[in-house]
């Protein structure tokens, strides 16, 4: 965990409100998957929490929708060399255990780009099925990411590309057939819910990476918590933001 | 290279620079950053007698210049603070324990527990994002003034700070009350009650609804209230509210602090307090101050 000032490399659209900014760090930082980074913008006195998309060497590049004021800012003012601090890697990542080899990713919305990383390292080694979920066609992107899934299906919730339906409905319509011995997993609550609800007593861990705004991302603050099913809080910034998924209330 | 370090209740900080409560922790996690000793000292996360839940989320939202939070004092409780935390924090700088309670009980019993265990005792009468105790001992004169001499009783051996809140008629009146009853020094202000709003849901950001500002926006406030409330007491005043930089800590000890909180700066910039630190030597050096303790006061009004 580290605070780097780090140089804007590229930061574009690639999708309907969704951009990639890759920028690089002074020195090499090892990202485990699934980690996040916390990014600094000038005049906001909040930074904010990231996923790692990719991480090679130097060079970091996560993808971010326009959301609100902060994000909007980062697509309009940080052209390629400005100056960004950024404060990584954050969280404690996906881990993927040496015998579970086959490896099953559903993701929706911006919380495919997690999930990215870890199609990355895992893919060579392991027989990875990724589900992604999308609004509609102009909501794809990063197609050339997940295809390096050993299997890929996209799900758009109204059909125009790929499965008609939730990434959720189309991973458990393979179910029989994938038979993963581990589920990753990011996206909005309800498909979140959803993947819980259909993964109950199938004895296969899921882990969820969970997303809640955050104050400090170091753990000190106590501003993003989560509920955990044995009635206690963890932070999501520290203590995941990788669950396994019965472990939250979600 | 000037000399930084401030003298309160008797008590030496090597610099006049605390982390403000709830935005550090118990300071492990910024130590990973950097080491936290550098630091004049960290006042902690709001300590209760037992383990408090919090809030629900969103528990933070962000305005223009400021923030606000609404985490309302989860903490692990005394004991466990005891257990896993003060041993290591004690080496590290001077620790302000900060005590919160739903009672005056529970007041008492934090510091009772915590009296000769720490360097200061921060009674926090002045959060304003829970129902029952916090900002609810805070805004009376008579209620401010009774809490600290039932506090002040619990803790003999240690300096009790009682932390004011800004959401109150007179900050003076309610300093004096504080010292009338027995508190050895004041800190203010704590955060400022707020709303943000989700215009497209049509409702607040916060869970809580109200939330606490902080942050660079609520400065020129705060370094008045800190300048009325330093003039109306005899004790010493530690001065805190929206400080990002060496310059607006010289601030807050013109107008009468003899140290000095940064809170929200710590999101901005975690690596805020070292470079505030080493700025102020900078500022001390290049105006010919070799104490910077000879700041605090020093404000001449027009």
């Amino acid at each position: 965990m580290r605070e780097v000032t780090a140089t804007v490399l590229e930061n574009k659209r690639i999708a309907d409100e969704v951009y990639t900014l890759t920028f690089a760090t002074e020195d090499e930082i090892a990202v485990r998957p699934g980690q996040f980074c916390m990014i600094g913008l000038g005049g906001f006195p909040l930074r904010r929490p990231i996923a790692v998309c990719k991480a090679e060497g130097e060079r970091i590049t996560v993808c971010y929708r326009l959301k609100g004021a902060g994000t909007r800012a980062l697509a309009r003012e940080y052209k390629q060399g400005e100056k960004l601090s950024v404060l990584l890697p954050l969280g404690n990542g996906f881990f993927v255990k040496e015998d579970e080899k086959r490896v099953a990713v559903v993701g929706g919305g911006v919380g495919i780009f997690p999930l990215i990383a870890a199609i990355r390292a895992y893919c060579g080694e392991k027989h990875v099925y990724s589900y992604m979920g999308f609004r509609n066609r102009a909501a794809i992107c990063m197609e050339y990411e997940l295809a390096r899934s050993e299997k890929l299906v996209v799900a758009t919730d109204d059909g125009s590309v790929g499965f008609h339906g939730t990434a959720v409905q189309a991973f458990m319509r393979d179910y029989d057939a994938v038979r993963p011995d581990v589920v990753l997993a990011c996206g909005p609550t309800p498909m979140l819910r959803a993947l819980k609800t259909a993964m109950e007593g199938k004895g296969v861990p899921v882990y969820v990476s969970l997303e809640e705004r955050m104050g400090c991302g170091i753990g000190a603050c106590l501003v993003c918590v989560c509920d955990k099913t044995n009635g206690e809080h963890a932070r999501v910034c520290k203590d995941g933001p990788v669950f396994e998924i019965s472990d939250v209330v979600l | 290279m000037a000399d930084l370090s401030v003298t309160i209740c008797g008590k030496t900080l090597k610099n006049p620079v605390i982390t403000a409560s709830g935005t550090f922790g118990f300071g492990r996690e910024f130590d990973e950053i950097y080491d936290i000793s550098c630091l004049g000292g960290v006042a902690t996360k709001g300590i209760a007698l037992v383990p408090w839940a919090g809030n629900p989320v969103p528990r933070i939202a962000e305005s223009r210049g400021v923030i606000l939070n609404a985490v309302g004092l989860q903490n692990p409780g005394v004991e466990k603070f005891i257990a896993e935390d003060l041993a290591w924090l004690k080496q590290k700088t001077r620790v302000i324990a900060n005590v919160v309670g739903r009672t005056l009980e529970d007041y008492e019993g934090v510091c009772a527990r915590l009296d000769g265990l720490v360097d200061f005792l921060e009674l926090n009468i002045s959060c304003p994002n829970v129902k029952c105790g916090g900002m609810a001992f805070g805004i009376r004169p008579e209620n401010i003034e009774e809490i600290t001499a039932r506090a002040k009783a619990k803790c003999p051996n240690t300096p009790l700070i009682v932390k004011l809140s800004p959401n109150v008629e007179s900050i003076a009146a309610n300093a004096q009350a504080a010292q009338r009853g027995g508190a050895d020094c004041i800190s203010l202000v704590n955060t400022f009650t707020g709303m943000a709003i989700d215009i497209e849901r049509r409702r607040p950001v916060l869970a809580n609804n109200t939330g606490g500002v902080s942050g660079a926006g609520i400065k020129p406030i705060a370094v008045r209230m800190v300048y009325e409330a330093a003039h109306a007491v005899t004790i010493p005043v530690i001065g805190m509210g929206g400080i990002t930089c060496a310059e607006d800590a010289v601030e807050f000890m013109m107008a009468g602090a003899a140290a000095v909180q940064v809170g929200t700066q710590n999101f901005t910039d975690t690596r805020a307090c070292p470079k505030i630190i080493a700025a102020l030597n900078d500022w001390c050096d290049r105006h010919g101050i070799e104490k910077a303790a000879s700041l605090t006061g020093t404000l001449t009004l027009n």
